[in-house]
C-alpha cells in the first residue's frame, strides 16, 4: 500500500491550501476536480490524497477563504462547488509571495551546494 | 455558526458531505468509463483510489471544530446505553456511591458547621474566654471572680474589650404563663466585646450595669417572637423578671448564636440557648477580690496584641490582687472557638473519619464491580482496538461510564446528605455544640463533588487504564468466556479486597471499643439506683425568696406536703441531684487540723439535704447513719466515702468534726458569712455517717468527695425533690407539681425527670456516637463482605471451564472448593493483618473517648477479628459450593 506513494512528493506543510487556492483562481471547482487539476497541472507528480483535500477544504471555508454551493456539472451531476472569497484571494497572494520566498532560499542554498 | 447551531446542523452537515464524496466518486468513475475501464472496474478503481471513506469523513468532520464535543456526547451515549443495559449493576453502584457521598457530605456538613466555621461575630479570632487559675483549689480553668473581671476591663492595655457573664434561669410572668427562660446576666458590654449589635432598640449603656440601675433587659429573636409576635411595640414593654418588673430596651438579630450551657466552659449549667439578657446589676469595683468565683469571662484583644500577652498583664493584676491573702490566682485565655466546640470536636472528627472510610470501601467496590465489568469487555476491546480504534477512545469509553455513575450518585448522594444532615441534628443530643448552624451550602457541595471526583478516581481510572492497555491479539484470542483470565488482573482485585477487609477492621474495632466502652460506663456503680425515682426540679430566684427563712418555709411545707402523697415510699430533698455536674466546691478540712489542709487542699461538693434524701435515692450507707430530722438544727454531716479516704484514711470517721462555712447571698452571688469581727465565721460538723461515693459530674469521672449538710443549714436559692415510688411515678409528681403550685402559683417549674432520664441524658453524647460508629462499622462490613463475594463469585464463573475440567478428570468436590476458599482468603487475611496493625497505631487517637477498656483491648480485636473472618468466611462459601456442584459435562460442551 505504502510503496504506491513512495515516488510522488510528500506536500509541505500549508502548501496544499495555496495549491487548492491557486485551483481555485480559474473559477469554481469542486473536490474531484481540484484534485484532478493537481494532479495533471504537476504532471501526475503532486498527488492530493482525498483524506487531505477534503478536511483542507472544509477547513478552509470554516476560515472564509473559500465559499461553497451546490451545482451542477456540465454532465448533469450534482456537486459541491468551491468558489475563492476575498479574503482567500488575500491568503493566496500572501502565501505566493511566501512560497516564492522560500524557493528562492532554497534554490540559493542548493545550488550553493552544487558549486 | 455557534457551536450549538452547528450541533443542531449537524445531521444535515453529515448528509451533505455524504453527498460530497458520492459525487466525487461517481465523477472518478464517469472519468474512468470515459478512459475506457469497463463500469464495475471503474467502480471499483473509483473507490480504492478515494481510499477509506469512513476515515476521510471523520477526518473531514474533525475540521468541523467540535469533535470534543461530539465525541463526549457520543461516549457518553454509549456509557447511557451500556448502564441502561445493566440496570442492576447501575443501581446498586448508583445507590451505594449515593449513600457513601451522602453520608460523607452530612458529615462533613456537621464538622465544617461546628468546628470550621469562625463563630460568628466580628473578627472572631480576637475573641477568647477567660479563666482563673487557683492553685490551691487545684483550679487550672476556673470561674472568674468580679473584681479581677473589673481590674481586667479597666486595666489591661491588650485587651480592647473585657466583658463578664453569669447564666441564670429566669421565672418570666406578667405574659402568658409563667415559666422558666434560660438567661444570662452580663457586664454591660457584651454584646460590643463580641461585635453584635441589637437588631431593635438599643444596646445597655455601662450605668446600667449597676446595681438599682439594671431593671432593663435585651431579649432573643425567639423570645420576641414567642411573646410579641414580633411586634415592635415590645421595645419600653415591662415583663417580670423573678418578682421584678424589667423594660424591655432591645432585641437582639436572628442570627446571633450565643453558646449554650456548658460551652461557656465549666460552670453554667443550663441547657437551653440563652434568651434574656440583664445587666449584672453590681458595682464590680467594689466587689472582694476573693469569693465569688463564679463568672466567665469573654475577651476581645486589640488588634496587634498577643493572647499570651494579654494572658500575662491578667494574671499579673489578678496577682497584685490576691497578694495581701499570699495566695496565687492567675488568668488563662483560650480561644473561644475552641472552648465553644471543644467537647465535640474529637468525636466529630473520628466519626469523619469512619465515614470517609466507608466512603472509601464504597469506591473500592464499586471500583472492583467495574474491573468485573471490564473484564468482561476485555475481548470487545481487544476487537476494537484490533479494527484500530485509538486506546484514548477506549480509556475515554470507560472513564466515562464512571463519570455518569459519579455524577448520578453525587447528585443523589446530596439530596440524602440534605436529609442525613436533618436527620443528624434532630437525633444528636442537645450537647453537640453550634448545631443549629449546621447545614448545606457551596462549600458543602464543593466537598461532595470533591469526594465525588476522588470516588470517580478511585472506580474509574483503574479499569479504564486496564481496558485501554488490552494487548489486540492476545485478548481475541484468549479472552473467550470460556478460558480462565491473566493472572494480574485477578491480583488487583485482590489488592481491594485486602483494602476494604482492612479498612473494615479499623472501624469494626473502633465500633467494637466504642461499644464496650458505653457498656462499661452504664453499668458503671453509680453509688445511686434510677428505677423507680423521679425528680422535680425547682429555683427559689423571685425576691420573695430573699430571705433564708422564706426559702425554708417553703421548703419545710413542701416535704409535709410530698409526705403525704399516697404511693410515695420515700421522698427526700437536695440542692443539686448527681450527675448534675460538681457544684457548690469549697475547701474540704478538718476542723481540728488546720495545718493540715495547707498541706493537702483537698476540696469537695456540698450537698444540702434532707432526711430521707439517700434513701429515696438509693445510696447504701457504709457507716454511722442518715441525717433525720431531729438533726436538721444541729451541726451534723453525712459525708461520702471519698472524704474518708481524704482526710481519715484507716480512721474511724464517726464523731470527727469538718470545718464549714456558711454562705450569704449577696444580690449578685454568696459570700462568706463573716462574724462581727470580720472574720469567717466557721462552724464544726460532726461527722455522723459515711455513704457510698456518687457520680456527681460525668459518668465518666470519678466521683467526688461529697459532704451533705441538713438542708436548713444552707439557703440555696434552688434544688430538687426526690421520689421513690411504688406505682406511676408520673401521678406522684404531678401531685407535688400541684403542691408547689398551691404555696406559690407564680414559681416556672422545668419539666419532672425520672433518674433514669437524667442517667440517659447523660450518656446521650456517647450514646450517639456508639449508634454512629455501629452503624458505619456494620455498612464496612456488609460492603466489604460483598466485595469479597463479588470478587470470589466472579472469579468462579471465570474458572468454570477449568474447575469443569477438574472434576471430570476426578478432583474432589473438597479439595475445590478448598481451592476456591484459599484464594479468597488470602487477600483477606492479608487485609485483616494489615487492619489490625493500623487499629493498635490508631488507638490513642480514640482513646479519649474510652472508657474502662484499653484502645487494643484483646476481647474486642478478637472478637472482631473473628467476626470478619467469619463473615468473609461465608461471603467465599457460597462461590465455592457453586465451584463444587458445576456439572462437568455443561461446561465442557460449551467450549
Amino acid at each position: 500500500m505504502t510503496k504506491r506513494y513512495q515516488n510522488r512528493i510528500e506536500l509541505l506543510q500549508g502548501t496544499l491550501d495555496m495549491l487548492i487556492l491557486q485551483t481555485l483562481r480559474w473559477g469554481p471547482q469542486h473536490g474531484y476536480g481540484i484534485a484532478a487539476a493537481i494532479r495533471a497541472g504537476s504532471q501526475e507528480v503532486l498527488q492530493v490524497e482525498t483524506g487531505s483535500l477534503y478536511p483542507a477544504l472544509h477547513r478552509m471555508e470554516k476560515q472564509g477563504w473559500v465559499k461553497s454551493e451546490w451545482k451542477q456539472t456540465d454532465n448533469n451531476q450534482r456537486a459541491k462547488f468551491y468558489n475563492l472569497t476575498a479574503a482567500g484571494r488575500k491568503h493566496l497572494a500572501a502565501e505566493q509571495s511566501r512560497w516564492h520566498q522560500m524557493t528562492g532560499a532554497i534554490a540559493g542554498l542548493m545550488n550553493r551546494g552544487e558549486a | 455558526m455557534s457551536i450549538w447551531s452547528r450541533l443542531f446542523h449537524r445531521r444535515e452537515m453529515d448528509a451533505e458531505l455524504d453527498e460530497e464524496i458520492r459525487s466525487h466518486l461517481s465523477m472518478a468513475q464517469r472519468d474512468r468509463m470515459d478512459r475506457g475501464e469497463s463500469e464495475s472496474d471503474a467502480s471499483i478503481n473509483a473507490r480504492r483510489e478515494f481510499g477509506n471513506v469512513l476515515l476521510v469523513k471523520e477526518t473531514t468532520r474533525d475540521m468541523w471544530g467540535w469533535t470534543v464535543v461530539e465525541n463526549f456526547t457520543r461516549d457518553l451515549r454509549h456509557a447511557l446505553r451500556q448502564l441502561k443495559k445493566h440496570l442492576g449493576f447501575t443501581a446498586v453502584a448508583v445507590g451505594t456511591l449515593a449513600l457513601g457521598i451522602g453520608s460523607t457530605t452530612a458529615m462533613f456538613s456537621v464538622v465544617k458547621g461546628v468546628l470550621l466555621e469562625p463563630l460568628q461575630y466580628r473578627d472572631p479570632s480576637r475573641l477568647f474566654l477567660a479563666y482563673a487559675r487557683f492553685p490551691l483549689l487545684t483550679w487550672q480553668k476556673g470561674p472568674v471572680n468580679a473584681r479581677h473581671f473589673h481590674e481586667w476591663r479597666t486595666r489591661c492595655r491588650a485587651c480592647e474589650f473585657v466583658a463578664m457573664v453569669d447564666g441564670v434561669a429566669f421565672g418570666v410572668a406578667g405574659r402568658g404563663e409563667p415559666r422558666g427562660v434560660a438567661g444570662l446576666r452580663v457586664s454591660a458590654n457584651l454584646f460590643r466585646t463580641l461585635g453584635v449589635v441589637p437588631a431593635l432598640g438599643r444596646d445597655f449603656l455601662p450605668e446600667e450595669e449597676l446595681p438599682g440601675r439594671s431593671d432593663v433587659i435585651l431579649i432573643s429573636d425567639a423570645l420576641w417572637q414567642e411573646l410579641f409576635g414580633r411586634d415592635p411595640s415590645a421595645l419600653g414593654q415591662t415583663l417580670n423578671l423573678d418578682g421584678v418588673p424589667v423594660r424591655i430596651v432591645g432585641v437582639m438579630p436572628a442570627s446571633l448564636h450565643l453558646p449554650k450551657g456548658a460551652e461557656w466552659g465549666t460552670l453554667i449549667g443550663m441547657t437551653q440557648k440563652p434568651e434574656i439578657f440583664r445587666p449584672l446589676g453590681l458595682d464590680v469595683s467594689q466587689a472582694r477580690a476573693l469569693g465569688a468565683f463564679d463568672y466567665i469571662s469573654v475577651v476581645r484583644l486589640k488588634k496587634d496584641a498577643s493572647p499570651r500577652e494579654a494572658q500575662a498583664e491578667m494574671s499579673a493584676l489578678s496577682g497584685e490582687l490576691v497578694r495581701p491573702f499570699k495566695i496565687e490566682v492567675g488568668a488563662v485565655l483560650a480561644p473561644m472557638h475552641d472552648e465553644v466546640t471543644g467537647g465535640a470536636r474529637q468525636a466529630l472528627l473520628l466519626l469523619l473519619g469512619a465515614v470517609g472510610a466507608v466512603l472509601l470501601i464504597v469506591c473500592v467496590n464499586i471500583g472492583n464491580l467495574m474491573l468485573v465489568r471490564t473484564s468482561a469487555r476485555y475481548r470487545e476491546a481487544g476487537i476494537r482496538i484490533a479494527l484500530g480504534a485509538a486506546r484514548v477512545a477506549l480509556f475515554r469509553l470507560v472513564l466515562c461510564e464512571a463519570l455518569v455513575l459519579i455524577v448520578l450518585g453525587g447528585v443523589a448522594g446530596v439530596g440524602l446528605a440534605q436529609l442525613g444532615v436533618r436527620a443528624f441534628v434532630a437525633a444528636a443530643p442537645v450537647d453537640v455544640p453550634r448545631l443549629d448552624e449546621v447545614g448545606i451550602d457551596w462549600g458543602v457541595i464543593a466537598f461532595a463533588a470533591g469526594s465525588a471526583a476522588v470516588a470517580g478516581l478511585v472506580c474509574g481510572l483503574f479499569p479504564a487504564w486496564r481496558l485501554s492497555r488490552t494487548p489486540p491479539l492476545h485478548s481475541v484470542k484468549s479472552a473467550s468466556p470460556q478460558s480462565t483470565e491473566g493472572r494480574s488482573k485477578l491480583r488487583l482485585r485482590e489488592w481491594m479486597v485486602s483494602a476494604e477487609v482492612g479498612i473494615s477492621t479499623v472501624l469494626l474495632i473502633a465500633g467494637g471499643l466504642l461499644g464496650l466502652s458505653f457498656l462499661r460506663l452504664i453499668h458503671v456503680d453509680k453509688g445511686f439506683e434510677t428505677e423507680h425515682i423521679i425528680t422535680q426540679a425547682f429555683g427559689l430566684t423571685s425576691t420573695k425568696y430573699r430571705a433564708d427563712d422564706v426559702q425554708f418555709r417553703f421548703l419545710d411545707r413542701m416535704m409535709r406536703e410530698i409526705d403525704a402523697i399516697p404511693g410515695v415510699e420515700h421522698a427526700g430533698l437536695t440542692s443539686q441531684l448527681p450527675l448534675r455536674g460538681e457544684s457548690f466546691i469549697d475547701t474540704l478540712q478538718d476542723f481540728n487540723q488546720p495545718a493540715e489542709a495547707e498541706r493537702r487542699p483537698y476540696s469537695a461538693n456540698y450537698r444540702f439535704v434532707s432526711a430521707d434524701y439517700w434513701r429515696a435515692l438509693g445510696v447504701p450507707l457504709r457507716q454511722g447513719r442518715y441525717i433525720e430530722e431531729r438533726d436538721y438544727d444541729r451541726n451534723v454531716v453525712v459525708v461520702s466515702d471519698k472524704v474518708v479516704a481524704l482526710l481519715w484514711p484507716g480512721e474511724n470517721p464517726l464523731g470527727k468534726h469538718l470545718r464549714m462555712l456558711t454562705l450569704v447571698r449577696n444580690p449578685v452571688g454568696f459570700e462568706p458569712k463573716r462574724l462581727p469581727g470580720g472574720d469567717i465565721d466557721f462552724h464544726a460538723m460532726e461527722v455522723v455517717g459515711v455513704v457510698a461515693d456518687t457520680r456527681e459530674g460525668a459518668l465518666n469521672r470519678e466521683p467526688p468527695a461529697v459532704v451533705y449538710a441538713p438542708y436548713r443549714f444552707q439557703a440555696v436559692g434552688w434544688g430538687s425533690f426526690v421520689l421513690r415510688t411504688q406505682g406511676d411515678p408520673v401521678a406522684a409528681i404531678s401531685q407535688v407539681r400541684a403542691a408547689i403550685a398551691r404555696q406559690d402559683p407564680e414559681m416556672p417549674l422545668p419539666p419532672a425527670e425520672t433518674m433514669e432520664e437524667i442517667l440517659d441524658r447523660s450518656v446521650a453524647v456517647r450514646r450517639f456516637e456508639l449508634n454512629l460508629a455501629a452503624a458505619f462499622g456494620v455498612a464496612a462490613l456488609a460492603l466489604a463482605s460483598l466485595g469479597i463475594y463479588g470478587v470470589i463469585s466472579f472469579s468462579v464463573t471465570r474458572r468454570t471451564p477449568e474447575l469443569g475440567i477438574r472434576i471430570a478428570l476426578g478432583a474432589s468436590t473438597g479439595k475445590l472448593m478448598a481451592s476456591v476458599l484459599r484464594q479468597g482468603m488470602m487477600p483477606v487475611l492479608l487485609g485483616m493483618a494489615a487492619g489490625l496493625v493500623a487499629a493498635l497505631m490508631l488507638g490513642r487517637l480514640i482513646a479519649s473517648q474510652l472508657y474502662g477498656i484499653s484502645a487494643n483491648d484483646p476481647l474486642t480485636i478478637s472478637t472482631v477479628s473473628g467476626l470478619l473472618l467469619l463473615v468473609a468466611l461465608g461471603a467465599c462459601w457460597i462461590p465455592a459450593r457453586r465451584a463444587a456442584r458445576i456439572d462437568p459435562v455443561r461446561t465442557l460442551r460449551f467450549e
